[in-house]
């Protein structure tokens, strides 16, 4: 018994694999026969049961139209009974009168095998027409109502009544059965039945073949896209999908995946190049002080010249150790592994702090601030994380003004949002270079050594810092008149 | 030898200028491209140092405009870009040599030294008659006997060495003697010849520097 259990789970499991493994194919054309299956299966029954119920109902007619004849020559009312010697005569009429009429009447002629037989309520047959000859008509003891059924009279099916008769208390004396031959009906219903069992398989296996042709044809073009997509490596992204001739489902697929396909490989590209320029910033200072060393210690000279060269790989040193530092901010933030800590910042405070920390760089290019702040000005933020955003943003106002500017700050509400605006005076940023701002490793001037010292870095953090704390950046700029940056916190 | 360096790193370009120059070249440097491709086009350098990266006309362009002009000059890509593929690139743009960021001085030395040795040359020794000289060493000598020169006396016999049998004009040799900052009075060529020949004759080398009258110098082999 109980690996005999064992057993049926471990093909139930199997079948269950098998079915995960079928193809779409297959299990599309196994839906469809099941489902066409049943529906097919009842229509066959149905169509059967109301031809049968048809037929029946045609010879139960007749069987009712000849009981009224014997009761109407008997001249008894149904629920008269009285005694049996009422209807012999008629019974044996009817014998006459179809031996008689058998040629001129098509209703006798109709009615002439009818087999009919009175019996009293033990089942002794009290008289019988004459064409029954050994075989008795079947009687069942105890029936109470008229009752049509199917029985069998020597060897061949009949259909029957059995009509108890009643004496004008409604008790019953006996009955009347009354039997006629089936004969080609009940071929007509075998037939029938044969044609339907038989028809069944035939209509599934064919279904089932050509449901598959047809699902097969209709999910061809995912094939496609399944052999595309497989051929599809990394150095051979630039590959798309055909579209498929209709606008239908595989279409979108298609497209979707193609759409996909091009933002994978733009961050491909981007990351190609961010990683190009990340080594050349890095490579290249690193190179200076290979070199210079190198050259340095090829000749004695004298210590003057050794510690000025020492100086400049110290100053390229520090270069790159905060290109190092940059990138590896960036990259923490990228990959989401700290999370902000949102809470209430007072705007004011977190600006007059930044302030007056980068003043003494501004003084020293002859940069001056205008604040212009609120008092109830809660933003939800990262108090950190905001103070490097506007650090960055102010640092590079400050690197792209010319002596004698100044810088604003601008602090507004907006409905439900708060708006904080940094414009400087400086060289501004051309407007078909404004999207591309905040991508890594992006300057304005583009020569590296603008003696800006700037990596081109800080907006990218700015932009991530600012994504993280659902802060929108844009950035607006008229060529030497200034650029604004605008921090859009979101509503509280 | 006078070099041409386009390079936009000051760092990089500083002590390429200064090594080199201790190494008895001649050094010009071009800040972007577009200077560079001038420089190039004007002057009659010995060698180009490019790197890729620069403003104004990328390494490459320099390099196929370059080519374009019809000029043979010996190019060296001294770049940061350093897949197989951009090696391949800049080599099929028309350069000689490619050298990655970070690269070694002396390899760069070698490299150099390789591109200005003749096809005939076995080593990178120089002969002329009984002069030899050794541009690695920095060292020449008549028949054993070396002699001692200065760097801008030895730059002078190295280029007249190096065009042996030929004509040496006197603003060639300023061309390729002294870089481009150098007040083309050219005088000082003449004195920079007395001091050699002084030395040479010194070592018993006899008068191998011939003056052409009104055109230049020679060194003939025999």
């Amino acid at each position: 018994m109980k690996i005999e259990t064992k057993r049926v789970i471990r093909n139930t499991s199997i079948l269950f694999k098998k079915w995960s493994l079928m193809s779409l194919q297959h299990r599309i054309a196994i839906y469809y026969t099941i489902a066409t299956a049943f529906l097919i299966a009842l229509v066959f029954t149905i169509i059967y049961f109301m031809v049968e119920r048809t037929v029946y109902k045609q010879f139960d007619e007749v069987i009712n139209t000849e009981v009224s004849e014997i009761f109407s020559d008997a001249h008894v009312t149904r629920n008269s009974f009285t005694s049996f010697s009422q209807f012999k005569n008629r019974i044996d009429d009817k014998k006459v009168d179809h031996l008689d009429n058998k040629h001129d009447d098509v209703e006798h002629t109709k009615v002439d095998l009818e087999f009919t037989q009175l019996v009293n309520t033990s089942g002794q047959v009290i008289n019988q027409s004459g064409n029954i000859t050994k075989t008795l008509l079947t009687f069942n003891p105890g029936e109470t109502q008229a009752r049509y059924f199917n029985t069998t009279l020597s060897g061949s099916t009949v259909r029957q009544l059995q009509l108890p008769l009643r004496n004008r208390n409604g008790v019953i004396k006996g009955y009347l059965l009354m039997a006629v031959p089936l004969k080609n009906a009940i071929i007509v219903l075998s037939d029938l039945e044969n044609v339907f069992l038989f028809s069944f398989p035939g209509i599934i296996v064919t279904l089932f073949i050509l449901t598959r042709l047809i699902a097969g044809r209709s999910i061809r073009p995912i094939e496609k896209v399944i052999a595309t997509a497989e051929k599809m490596t990394q150095p051979n992204i630039n590959q798309r999908i055909a579209l498929p001739y209709h606008h239908d489902e595989l279409y979108r697929l298609s497209s979707t995946i193609n759409a996909l396909l091009d933002r994978m490989q733009d961050a491909f590209q981007r990351e190609k190049k961010f990683t190009a320029d990340a080594s050349h910033e890095l490579k290249t200072p690193l190179s200076v002080v290979k070199g210079t060393l190198e050259v340095l210690v090829r000749k004695p000279r004298e210590q003057e010249h050794y510690e000025s060269k020492i100086q400049f790989c110290l100053t390229e040193l520090n270069r790159m150790a905060l290109l190092i530092d940059q990138l590896l901010m960036l990259a923490r933030y990228e990959s989401n592994k700290t999370n902000p800590q949102i809470q209430e910042v007072l705007l004011h405070y977190t600006i007059d702090s930044i302030v007056s920390r980068m003043l003494p760089i501004a003084l020293e290019k002859e940069i001056s601030f205008r604040v212009d702040s609120m008092e109830s000005d809660k933003v939800a933020a990262d108090p950190g994380m905001l103070e490097m955003i506007l650090e960055n943003i102010i640092s590079n106002a400050i690197k792209y003004s010319p002596a004698g500017s100044y810088i604003a700050i601008k602090v507004e509400r907006n409905e439900r949002t708060m708006l904080c605006h940094i414009s400087d005076q400086g060289i501004g940023i051309p407007q078909e270079k404004l999207n591309t701002v905040f991508e890594r490793f992006y300057r304005v001037d583009e020569s590296r050594n603008s003696g800006t010292g700037g990596f081109g870095l800080g907006l990218s953090i700015v932009k991530r810092l600012a994504d993280m704390q659902q802060i929108n950046v844009s950035v607006k700029s008229l060529k030497n008149m200034g650029t604004t940056f605008t921090l859009k916190f979101p509503s509280t | 030898m006078r070099l041409l360096i386009i390079e936009d790193e000051p760092g990089i370009a500083g002590f390429l200028k200064d090594g080199l120059e201790e190494e008895y070249f001649a050094v010009d440097i071009a800040y972007d491209g577009k200077k560079g491709l001038d420089l190039a086009m004007t002057n009659d350098y010995d060698l180009i140092i490019i790197d890729w990266m620069i403003p104004a006309l990328s390494g490459i362009e320099v390099c196929r405009l370059i080519r374009k002009s019809g000029n043979v000059i010996p190019i060296i890509f001294l770049t940061a870009k350093d897949t197989m593929e951009d090696v391949v690139f800049g080599l099929d743009a028309g350069a000689n040599d490619y050298i990655k960021k970070p690269f070694a001085f002396e390899e760069l030395l070698a490299r150099i030294r390789v591109q200005l040795r003749n096809t005939t040359q076995i080593n990178d020794s120089l002969n002329a008659g009984p002069l030899t000289i050794n541009p690695v060493t920095h060292q020449a000598f008549c028949n054993s006997n070396e002699i001692t020169l200065t760097p801008k006396e030895f730059a002078l016999l190295e280029y007249l060495v190096r065009n042996k049998d030929k004509v040496c004009t006197r603003s060639r040799i300023i061309e390729h003697v002294w870089d481009i900052h150098f007040d083309s009075d050219t005088s000082v060529i003449d004195v920079y010849i007395t001091f050699l020949r002084r030395k040479l004759d010194n070592a018993e080398c006899g008068n191998i520097i011939q003056t052409i009258r009104g055109v230049g110098y020679i060194i003939r082999e025999s």
